[in-house]
């Protein structure tokens, strides 16, 4: 499985099922393409138990309010963020606004007014823990099986920002090291990217330093070191990300990543 | 000291075929263990406090054991001041120190005791000797100071570069503008008050429930001398991460050693604390804590499987659980009553969701800011209320707005440099009587991140909270009433103060 696939499956368990308001499904012809724009987050207490709570963000160029719930990560209120993500083929019952998935948000430096909703009867997405999440210490970790060949794996980040997000990153770490282990890896290549080609959304400047995509390398680095793998074995590299592939999914959020490729 | 069968002895758990009879410790004399002292230490000693009884037990795998403190490097000065480790970790507080004991020693001694040694037992060394005002933070508030290096050092003791500016703005206590101790001095410190931590129950601070650290995604740091993983939850602002190393810091700051403890001293420190548990037995109106199906006191903790993650079918506090319901011929009204709020606390403490906001370390890594959900999102590993993942989080205790006001307390002014992340909640100037963590790492969004503290013990060391700002259970739950706007009702309230008062 692809780690891009794993990132819409992750987020896709934690979808409220449908319970029968179709009163706002998205159009059809709007669906595939990609929503990207700087809004301010409003939270909705929508209360399905812990952390179903709704985000939800206008996009200033439309006036069309999305519903951000399901990125893995969440806004921060009162600070701008940007979303990148697709309007998913779900009806609006959960939150009462029009769902993006997959979704990314990033959250800026700017700040906005802070601003919540009671719930007003949306009951919000239940949380339901991922299936594919880091087991405790206790539980054997099974080695992956031969054959080997040259394995990549891919961590996606924030905008500038080289944190490592929980239910996300480290299953990744773990796979790729346990990958690494069992096929006694003799090299392993970090490269980290950024985006660094300045874009305009809803007229702010986007762009990232070449320097996040050292700090990026450098933590995954840093997070195989803590896994035992010796710093000789890891190359690191960063550069400037190519502009997206067709296959990306939300072509700028891939931009900013680090690949990991193993050699057995 | 009487050594009979104690009213409040514990029925023995499965794997413990008899709870050793307990000693009961019933005055000051009796209860305060001086450094030096040659009494032996009971397998099982009992100690009365508002609540009713805590116990502190001896245990190892084979069992119950006493042992004869004469010499032992927990009990015995290792350094200049005449002070012990068990000075401040005393088993009838739960091996921290409350601040009725604390009184009790100066008014036993008039202030000549080693526990008010003026290198952090006064509000600054330098402080006019014998003078309860020199002394006020420890007598009023139980606060003990701890000098930090600026700027902070990482594992090798080499300067760390910060990313914020510290400035002191108000320093009551003279230490963090001192010409010898303050943050310009030769030797540039800071300065902050903190409760002692207790030294029981130490499985569950070092047991590492998953490999990696959800709050930063990197796996968790790894002991280079023993080549396992730190839980990361043993100290206020984490500067040590192994037993061993905290005991070396505490040996070298607090007890004024020239140096560190030889290895078997120190072999000797951590296999008492390995052995040593200590929780409340008995409450004075629900009677034993073992009672009608409840499984409280120390032996069921000690048994229990360290490093558990609560939720979903085990929520925490489960311990309690059968006195929701429980029949108990033999109990009274008022037993059957207080149990009940026992499990009605219980089960507020794990299920009842509220807002919690603006609280980096929970707040910051991804979950939204705001984020509903329960006491035991944070305090989380089952029997203890620590933090499975290492607990630093910033509650609100230290940083402004939301600390208390503590004219008392020193308070510092923070600024991000450029270039850095502003704090992800307080923004790039931040006000605080206690960095906490940041005093460690040099890092903005750790600024007032305390670590989770367990929750064992309570009745036997008030006051809470790392600065000592809750002086009652009540107060406790008062603060989070208030700082998360949760609405507890009165008797909400009462039930959580009665829970946490049976731990």
């Amino acid at each position: 499985m692809s780690t891009r696939f794993f990132i819409v499956a992750a987020a896709s368990v934690l979808a409220w099922p449908n319970v029968g308001r179709a009163d706002a499904a998205p159009n059809a012809a709007d669906s595939q393409s990609v929503k990207l724009f700087v809004g301010c987050p409003v939270y909705r207490d929508s209360d399905s138990g812990r952390k179903s709570g709704c985000w939800l963000v206008t996009d200033p160029a439309t006036g069309i309010r999305y519903d951000v719930t399901l990125g893995r990560i969440k806004p921060i209120l009162g600070r701008t963020i940007l979303v990148e993500g697709i309007v998913a083929e779900r009806d609006t019952s959960a939150c009462g606004a029009i769902v993006l998935e997959p979704v990314n948000v990033s959250v800026l430096e700017g700040t906005c007014k802070s601003h919540m909703l009671p719930a007003e009867n949306y009951p919000g997405h239940r949380f339901v823990l991922p299936q594919d999440v880091m087991q405790p210490t206790h539980v054997p970790r099974e080695l992956p099986p031969p054959p080997y060949e040259r394995k990549q794996f891919t961590i996606e980040f924030e905008l500038n920002s080289d944190f490592l997000v929980y239910q996300y990153s480290e299953v990744i770490l773990e796979r790729a090291w346990l990958y690494a282990k069992a096929s006694k890896a003799r090299r392993i290549d970090i490269v980290g990217y950024a985006a660094t080609q300045p874009i305009v959304v809803s007229g702010e400047r986007i762009v990232e330093d070449l320097s996040i995509a050292k700090a990026r390398a450098e933590m995954v680095a840093e997070a195989f070191s803590r896994l035992g793998i010796e710093r000789k074995a890891m190359h690191l590299s960063w550069r400037p990300a190519p502009p997206a592939s067709a296959e990306d999914v939300l072509p700028e959020s891939a931009k900013r990543r680090v690949e990991i490729i193993i050699h057995p | 000291m009487s050594l009979s069968a104690h009213a409040d002895s514990q029925q023995a758990p499965t794997a413990v075929q008899s709870a050793a009879p307990a000693a009961t410790y019933d005055y000051d004399d009796e209860r305060w263990w001086s450094p030096g002292d040659t009494r032996t230490l009971p397998p099982h000693s009992a100690f009365s406090n508002e609540h009713g009884t805590l116990s502190t037990i001896l245990l190892t795998s084979s069992g119950p054991t006493s042992l004869d403190t004469a010499n032992h490097p927990f009990f015995t000065p290792l350094g200049e001041n005449g002070r012990a480790c068990v000075t401040c970790h005393q088993p009838s507080d739960g091996m921290s120190l409350s601040v009725t004991t604390i009184r009790e020693r100066w008014r036993a001694t008039n202030g000549k005791d080693p526990l008010f040694a003026p290198i952090d037992g006064a509000n600054c060394p330098d402080a006019k000797p014998g003078d309860p005002a020199s002394h006020s933070l420890l007598l009023e508030h139980g606060l003990f100071r701890i000098f930090r290096p600026w700027p902070p050092r990482n594992a090798e003791g080499k300067p760390i570069e910060p990313q914020f500016d510290i400035e002191v703005v108000r320093d009551p206590t003279g230490c963090n503008t001192h010409p010898r101790y303050g943050l310009k001095s030769a030797e540039p410190m800071i300065s902050v008050y903190r409760r002692p931590r207790p030294v029981a129950n130490v499985k569950y601070l070092t047991a590492v429930g998953f490999p990696f650290e959800p709050k930063n995604g990197l796996p968790l740091p790894v002991d280079p001398e023993s080549g396992e993983r730190m839980s990361g939850n043993l100290m206020a602002d984490g500067r040590a991460g192994t037993l061993k190393r905290q005991a070396i810091d505490a040996a070298l700051t607090h007890l004024q050693a020239r140096r560190a403890p030889s290895e078997s001293q120190l072999r000797g420190i951590l296999e008492f604390e390995n052995m040593v548990y200590s929780a409340q037995s008995h409450d004075r109106f629900g009677g034993e804590l073992t009672a009608a199906g409840a499984q409280g006191g120390p032996y069921f903790l000690a048994q229990f499987a360290a490093g558990a993650l609560q939720g979903g079918n085990e929520p925490i506090w489960l311990e309690f659980a059968a006195w929701l319901e429980a029949q108990d011929d033999n109990a009274t009204p008022e037993q059957i009553e207080f149990r009940r709020s026992v499990a009605r606390g219980a089960r507020s403490f794990a299920t009842k969701t509220f807002l919690v906001s603006d609280a980096a370390g929970i707040t910051s890594m991804g979950f939204g800011n705001p984020v509903r959900n329960t006491c035991a999102f944070c305090h989380n590993m089952q029997h203890t209320g620590l933090d499975v993942a290492p607990g630093q989080v910033d509650l609100g205790t230290t940083n402004e707005p939301f600390a208390e006001p503590a004219p008392h307390l020193p308070l510092f002014k923070l600024t991000c440099k450029p270039g850095y992340r502003p704090h992800p909640h307080l923004g790039r100037v931040v006000y605080t009587s206690d960095p906490g963590f940041a005093l460690t790492t040099g890092r903005c969004i750790d600024i007032g991140k305390i670590t989770i503290q367990q929750m064992r013990g309570l009745a036997g060391r008030a006051p809470y909270f790392s600065n000592g700002s809750a002086r009652t259970l009540r107060d406790l739950v008062d603060f989070y009433d208030r700082r998360y706007n949760i609405g507890y009702t009165e008797q909400e309230k009462q039930d959580l103060v009665n829970l946490m008062s049976v731990l």
